[in-house]
């Protein structure tokens, strides 16, 4: 009598080296092609199928996440409450001697005929997606190419810079948030015009590379974009320094810089639209 | 055929969950990886082949859903897939420790490896900085998930086969 057999098959790892291969090929290829090239199409249509998906969960989860938020705003304590009251205090001297040196301005642009500064078109969009994955910094925004929207263009929140459009599809963008370690804004701070470069960084904290070990840069100062390189105008703020130091033997200072837009509570952002601009894969400007 | 229907829809529905639930379950910046649950379990219960098949789908898909290049995962997750479908034989229907310890570790394995991958194609970060704050981070929560998970996909991606060694009777 002829026994069975009755093992199952033993593995075949011919399937896992053809797709390790594939996979090399794949990634090979998407490096080599340029952003038109057919697997950059590929992934700019998966895109138009899964922004409604992203719409969606946005739209479903703001009741939980709204409750989050208003769950961990009851921790607001006393001394909190009473450090946004002297902050509120100051913030009000501060807009006053600003309106003083708009009207000043004013008065003096008048007075010289100058030409009035560059004016920014933009686009208002909403946020329907958030990073899919812990690896990306990247949110999606439902505005895309049929809206006048391009790679490459700047993305501002209501407190400041939050980054670039970098894949577009015809109804929705990504923006690469300037956090994303791929990101780099050529920037200075406001109050020195130290000039620099803001960095993203895996878990999402900014730096403020390359700034000389003269330049005086202290907690609290304003970082602003400079506007070379060409990507961002000038003057968009980018956040605040929120710790300065000088390592002994350095060449340059460690610069923490802390956003000025929070990507997780934005809801809409604007898109400066009209000039164009070219995406830098590798580390902005 | 019609045993690898249970298998495409674990798939669609992961990548589904990916694109809308997984970025708002996001805690400090680290977000679940659904298709990494799917892809294990999946090897778990069919085997290595069934497994690097799976991981290469997912993977892509994954790929595809961000704006990074296209492949990283698709590579990662086809190597998951089969290693951890080469325990299959020792897997007994009633039994957790064993699945979620190896999905575990694979979930560990798959976040370094794609980190590693990323580094390598100058698009990550340095090594230290991406373990603590991504890697083992993410497995902890992907493990996590896998407690809750693994039970119900199990048993939905389970072939009915016969026992047919001596060590599955073990």
């Amino acid at each position: 009598m002829k026994i069975q057999r009755t093992e199952t098959p033993g593995p075949r790892p011919g399937w896992l080296i053809l797709f390790v291969a594939l996979a090399i090929v794949l990634i090979t290829v998407w490096y080599r092609e340029s952003d038109t090239g057919p697997l950059h199409r590929v992934q700019s249509g998966v895109q138009v199928v899964v922004a409604p998906i992203e719409a969606g969960g946005e739209l479903l989860t703001r009741p939980v996440r709204g409750l989050f938020a208003w769950a961990g705003d009851l921790g607001v304590s006393r001394s909190q409450l009473e450090e946004l009251r002297k902050q509120n205090q100051s913030l009000r001297v501060r807009v006053a001697e600003l309106e003083e040196a708009r009207l000043e301005n004013e008065r003096l642009r008048a007075l010289v005929d100058l030409p009035k500064a560059r004016e920014l078109q933009s686009v208002a969009a909403h946020v329907i997606g958030r990073p899919t994955n812990s690896w990306d910094g990247v949110i999606v925004i439902d505005r895309g190419s049929t809206q006048g929207i391009g790679v490459g263009m700047p993305v501002i929140g209501p407190q400041g810079l939050l980054g670039q459009t970098v894949a577009v599809a015809a109804g929705s963008a990504k923006v690469r948030l300037i956090t994303d370690q791929r990101s780099g804004v050529a920037a200075l701070v406001q109050r020195t015009r130290a000039e620099g470069i803001v960095r993203g960084s895996i878990d999402g904290r900014m730096t403020l590379d390359f700034v000389e070990m003269d330049a005086r840069v202290k907690k609290g100062d304003v970082v602003i974009t400079s506007g070379i390189g060409g990507i961002y105008p000038k003057g968009l703020p980018i956040g605040e320094v929120s710790e300065a130091r000088r390592e002994a033997n350095a060449l340059y200072q460690e610069i923490r810089v802390q956003p000025a837009s929070n990507p997780a509570r934005l809801e809409e952002v604007l898109v400066i639209v009209g000039e164009p601009a070219t995406v830098v894969p590798q580390g902005g400007e | 055929m019609k045993r690898a229907i249970p298998a495409i829809a674990s798939i669609f529905v992961a990548t589904l969950l990916q694109a809308g639930l997984a970025p708002y379950m996001s805690i400090g910046g680290v977000t679940p990886n659904f298709l990494l649950l799917v892809v294990v379990t999946l090897a778990l219960t069919t085997g290595p082949t069934e497994g690097a098949v799976a991981g290469f789908v997912a993977g892509l898909l994954f790929d595809m859903l961000g704006t990074g290049p296209l492949g990283p995962m698709a590579l990662v997750l086809s190597a998951t897939g089969y290693f951890a479908g080469l325990l299959h034989e020792q897997m007994f229907a009633e039994g957790w420790l064993l699945p979620i310890t190896v999905l575990a570790i694979a979930a560990l394995s798959a976040e370094v490896a794609y980190g590693l991958l990323l580094g390598l194609l100058g698009e990550g970060a340095p090594f230290w900085q991406s373990f603590f704050t991504k890697m083992l981070p993410a497995a902890v929560y992907n493990t996590a998930l896998a407690l809750l998970v693994y039970p119900w996909l199990a048993r939905f991606l389970r072939h009915e086969r016969p026992m047919k060694t001596f060590r599955r009777l073990a």
